[in-house]
């Protein structure tokens, strides 16, 4: 598995295909937080509203990355399609870590802040919040499933959107609205870690999906 | 031994790309797969290394280690070629440095111009698909199966692809290759299989005399003016059987005792139109067909 993930990142490194939704990430966490002086419950908030788009984009970029005749060497090494789809979620895993980091150190840096312990595990878990639903929709609308990149972007934007505003449904949503709204941090930790484990849950089924149609349409 | 049981493909609602395929391909054993652009072969190959599942039937005894090298090897990957092989020997499970090496040993073997350290893509076909070939045998495979392996390879590197395949075969490994020429599969495999609108036939190719086969005698009376002297062909050890067509006698004898019945013949004045090579039944070539006329 640590073979495959170090095959797939070093992949996408020399793809640089990994550049624009860096970049993206960056530039939504600058504009967003930039002189930000109020809780830092809506600014992580903000930062995981712009994680979500982001490893949507990462995970598509990444199954994008390698043709069918490409993909079917490195099965047939690996042994199965699942443990390829597995270390190509963890690669994409890896990269919204690093994009976690990177979303909680410059939102204190661009604006006036005094983080406490709890504030830093809320915006790390309100990103992976986002990062597992990303990668969940990235991996539904990528080429595994959708030979035709169109089809798959205006899912993508759909899925984006339902996420964002299905209002009381989506854990992305519910999570959002209640960081916008709450001033202490260590108070909505424990929700925000519970919302976690559902999106967890929903990145396990697409998954399953995944590989199931997959399987089916070989 | 790798076996397919009444496998049949279709994708989606569309035609059947096979139909009804049963075959086995014993350990230690070179198969061949003929047929035209687009008549499945590709689909079968993928079923039978697992990649594709069967619509109906089954495939079992499908070892673990397996080669593969797909008909395109196209490559947008700025890895080099060194690089690529180092990884995919990690993949299944070597070390980092005897990846290295084996990846070397193998692109020189295979004499990779181009350079081990360019990308991929700079790579021509022929190079890139020397790529292929080297990942798939990174760890002996106990099932190599090459799709159009010979395709834009060098006359050297078919050398060593036909010495690779031997090497596998001998260790005991199962390999099965496609090609859409007939002069290739005849003589680098044991077992030719033809697809022909999505069923499989199985012929002999290379080492036919191991199977049970039988030769194809065609004689007749010299165009000279010598009479040749009524043999009664029934009665020789080895002929199965006689049919007479006009001028023309047709024997069928088993393939160890063609030589000897041939030598009768002659001896006899026959003249021979022609002599044939069958494997269960079926006409597979026709090596001496006319030269003694």
């Amino acid at each position: 598995m640590i073979a495959l993930v170090g095959y797939m990142v070093t992949v996408l490194l020399l793809s640089q295909r990994y550049l624009a939704p860096l970049l993206l990430f960056l530039g939504l966490v600058a504009v967003l937080t930039s002189s930000d002086s109020g809780p830092l419950t809506a600014t992580y908030a903000s930062v995981a509203g712009a994680m979500l788009p982001c490893s949507v984009w990462l995970t598509v970029t990444l199954i994008g990355l390698e043709d069918r005749a490409h993909r079917s060497i490195v099965v047939i090494s690996a042994g199965s399609h699942l443990r390829v789809l597995l270390a190509t979620v963890a690669t994409a895993a890896t990269g919204c870590l690093l994009l976690t980091a990177a979303g909680l150190v410059l939102p204190l840096m661009l604006g006036a802040h005094t983080p406490g312990l709890a504030d830093l595990a809320l915006g790390i878990a309100a990103q992976l919040t986002c990062a597992c639903t990303g990668m969940a929709i990235g991996l539904v609308c990528s080429r595994l499933i959708f030979r035709r990149p169109g089809h798959a972007l205006v899912l993508a934007l759909v899925l984006l959107l339902a996420v964002l505003l299905g209002k009381g449904v989506s854990p992305v949503n519910i999570m959002l609205t209640r960081l916008q709204s709450a001033s202490d941090s260590a108070d909505v930790l424990a929700p925000t870690g519970a919302l976690l484990a559902v999106t967890a849950g929903v990145l396990a089924a697409a998954v399953a999906v995944t590989q199931a149609v997959t399987r089916r349409k070989a | 031994m790798l076996r397919c049981d009444a496998v049949g493909k279709r994708y989606g609602a569309g035609r059947w790309v096979l139909r009804d395929v049963s075959m086995e391909v014993p350990a230690g054993d070179v198969l061949a797969v003929a047929g035209g652009n687009g008549s499945g072969k590709s689909t079968l190959l993928r079923i039978l290394v697992g990649l594709s599942r069967p619509t109906t039937g089954s495939v079992s005894g499908r070892p673990s280690r397996i080669g593969y090298v797909p008909d395109r090897f196209t490559v947008h990957d700025r890895v080099t070629a060194i690089s690529y092989l180092t990884h995919m020997g990690r993949i299944r499970g070597l070390s980092a440095s005897a990846a290295r090496a084996r990846g070397h040993h193998l692109l020189e073997r295979l004499s990779l111009v181009g350079g081990r350290d360019a990308p991929l893509r700079t790579l021509s076909k022929g190079n890139a698909q020397k790529v292929a070939l080297a990942q798939a045998l990174l760890v002996p495979p106990d099932l190599l199966v090459l799709d159009e392996p010979w395709s834009g390879l060098d006359v050297s590197a078919h050398g060593v692809l036909a010495e690779s395949i031997d090497e596998v075969a001998v260790q005991g490994g199962s390999v099965v290759f496609t090609d859409h020429r007939e002069a290739i599969t005849e003589t680098r495999a044991r077992g030719v299989c033809t697809i022909d609108d999505g069923r499989v036939s199985l012929r002999g190719g290379r080492h036919t005399g191991s199977r049970p086969s039988t030769a194809e005698l065609v004689l007749t009376a010299p165009p000279t003016d010598v009479t040749p002297i009524e043999v009664n062909w029934s009665a020789l050890p080895g002929v199965t059987g006689v049919v007479q067509c006009g001028e023309e006698v047709v024997l069928r004898v088993s393939r160890e005792r063609s030589d000897a019945v041939l030598l009768t013949a002659l001896r006899h004045r026959w003249s021979v139109v022609s002599l044939t090579a069958t494997a269960d039944g079926r006409r597979s070539r026709g090596d001496a067909r006319g030269t003694t006329r």
